[in-house]
């Protein structure tokens, strides 16, 4: 196979779990956008979510055998991120403004039809508690419904509903009206 | 309630373009594998040598083993209880908080107040 | 039937007091909360959270303080009793019978309740009642009723509130500021 990881996705599992790196590189480059956008949003902070990133790879590496498919990479991935970020963000809170904007200018890669709003939302979604936030990037940005941030996140059905109520009433509120009341 | 359906519905839109993934560049891949070569890391699937147990030995380490666990169970439950009670105990201090700001909310939107009554005592 | 009558009388006044003490038993500022199984299958989401002194105790032992919303918690909830939240959201306007709503306000016109604030929406067909329940100068539970179209909630704070600290947890849970009464701990303080 070649080292760029066009290979079909169920041969490079296989084939890193047979322990070719080149293919665990490709696993890598082709889930490198979740983890790593998790992990900054989590934790509003670029260098602490390229660390995180990073041994969450780690990890999985260490780990692969676990994985059984493609879809439960996925799952795993997403699940060891955000409990990882969590467990980061109950050692270490960080609620500074400076790393708040930093949060607020990690721009998506998709058009911004209201950039000021939009930074200020990501701004407002980094202030939330770790839970509450952790909820909402897996509603929000991976577009997971609220079974499957349940399973991520072992967490009661019920209590994700409720985050998912509440931030989003916390959000509305403090949300200004109109861009104008940005500048 | 029906007419929050449209700023609802605004809102999660807007957070959905808001949150759309980041790439961590181009050079985030060869950095991680120079991570796993650098550090003393076992491949994916370890070889196992040919291990001879002591039926005996391993009699006796099942034991503590299941003493330690039992232990272990107990704490584990203590811990899920407690992580309960704080997530309840957060969760109530919002609730306590929706409703006040949802006092604060309409008293200031004009509709009115009636003021404080001192009843009993 | 009258000499019998007067024979057992003498029992009536300690019966009375045994009963009272056993109401008593319940902290003065604790509500009796009806029984809201059947609302709460009807209802879309319920939240049913009762947590007594040992339960805070071991709440608070999982708090952590780097944490701030933990800290403010930490800090609120050190005089606290018990807190008890009842809060059910339906899927279609007033599905929920004001009686039962009625039963808790009804307790709240027992001496030793104040109101605090009554705001009332036409518009929005929102009620929210605030009680606080003070003895001697010194606030001893809070109770708060709102009735929104598609949910109602009850929230009962038992024990004595620092109505200063909860001041200061705006911004914190977003708590609006309130015309606090004044008192020994009712004035908020900048």
């Amino acid at each position: 196979m070649s080292g760029d990881g066009e290979c079909p996705r169920g041969d490079l599992l296989t084939q890193a779990l047979a322990g070719e790196r080149a293919a665990f590189a490709a696993l890598v480059r082709r889930h490198q956008r979740v983890v790593y956008s998790l992990a900054l949003r989590m934790l509003a902070d670029r260098h602490a979510a390229e660390d995180l990133a990073q041994e969450v790879f780690l990890q999985l590496y260490r780990h692969l055998s676990a994985v059984s498919s493609e879809a439960h990479l996925a799952f795993w991935l997403r699940k060891v991120t955000m409990h990882r970020a969590i467990d980061r963000l109950r050692r270490t809170p960080r609620y500074e403004s400076a790393t708040l904007e930093e949060a607020a200018e990690a721009a998506s890669e998709t058009a911004q039809a209201d950039p000021l709003l939009e930074r200020r939302l990501r701004g407002l979604v980094a202030e939330l508690p770790p839970a509450a936030r952790a909820v909402v990037l897996l509603r929000y940005q991976e577009d997971l419904d609220p079974v499957e941030i349940a399973r991520t996140l072992k967490m009661p059905l019920n209590t994700v509903k409720s985050h998912l109520k509440r931030s989003l009433a916390q959000l509305r509120e403090r949300l200004p009206k109109t861009a104008d009341a940005l500048t | 309630m029906s007419e929050d359906l449209e700023p609802q519905e605004d809102l999660e839109r807007r957070l959905r373009s808001a949150l759309g993934a980041v790439d961590p560049g181009e050079g985030f891949a060869p950095r991680v594998m120079a991570r796993i070569a650098a550090e003393p890391v076992p491949p994916p699937r370890a070889a196992r040598a040919g291990a001879v147990v002591s039926w005996l030995a391993f009699g006796l380490a099942a034991s503590g083993v299941l003493a330690v666990l039992l232990a272990h169970e107990w704490q584990v439950r203590r811990l899920e209880q407690g992580r309960e009670a704080r997530r309840q105990l957060i969760e109530a201090l919002k609730v306590t908080d929706e409703k006040l700001n949802l006092a604060y909310r309409v008293v200031n939107t004009r509709e009115g107040a009636a003021p404080p009554e001192h009843s009993g005592a | 039937m009258k000499v019998s009558s007067s024979r057992w009388r003498w029992l009536l006044a300690p019966l009375a007091a045994l009963a009272a003490s056993v109401a008593l038993a319940r902290p003065p500022a604790m509500l009796n909360l009806p029984d809201f199984d059947a609302l709460a299958a009807k209802a879309t989401e319920s939240v049913n959270i009762s947590l007594d002194p040992a339960l805070l105790g071991l709440a608070a032992g999982f708090l952590d303080s780097s944490n701030p919303e933990d800290a403010a918690a930490k800090e609120l909830i050190g005089g606290l009793k018990g807190i008890y939240v009842r809060s059910y959201t339906f899927g279609e306007d007033f599905a929920y019978p004001s009686a039962q709503v009625d039963l808790v306000r009804k307790q709240l016109t027992a001496p030793g309740w104040q109101r605090l604030v009554e705001v009332n929406s036409t518009r929005d067909h929102t009620h929210v009642d605030i009680y606080v329940s003070v003895d001697r100068g010194v606030a001893n539970g809070l109770a708060i009723i709102a009735s929104e179209p598609r949910e109602f909630t009850i929230v009962n704070i038992v024990g004595s509130i620092d109505l200063a600290k909860l001041h200061r947890l705006e911004g914190k849970f977003g708590i609006p500021k309130l015309d606090l009464p004044d008192g020994k701990d009712g004035k908020p303080d900048k």
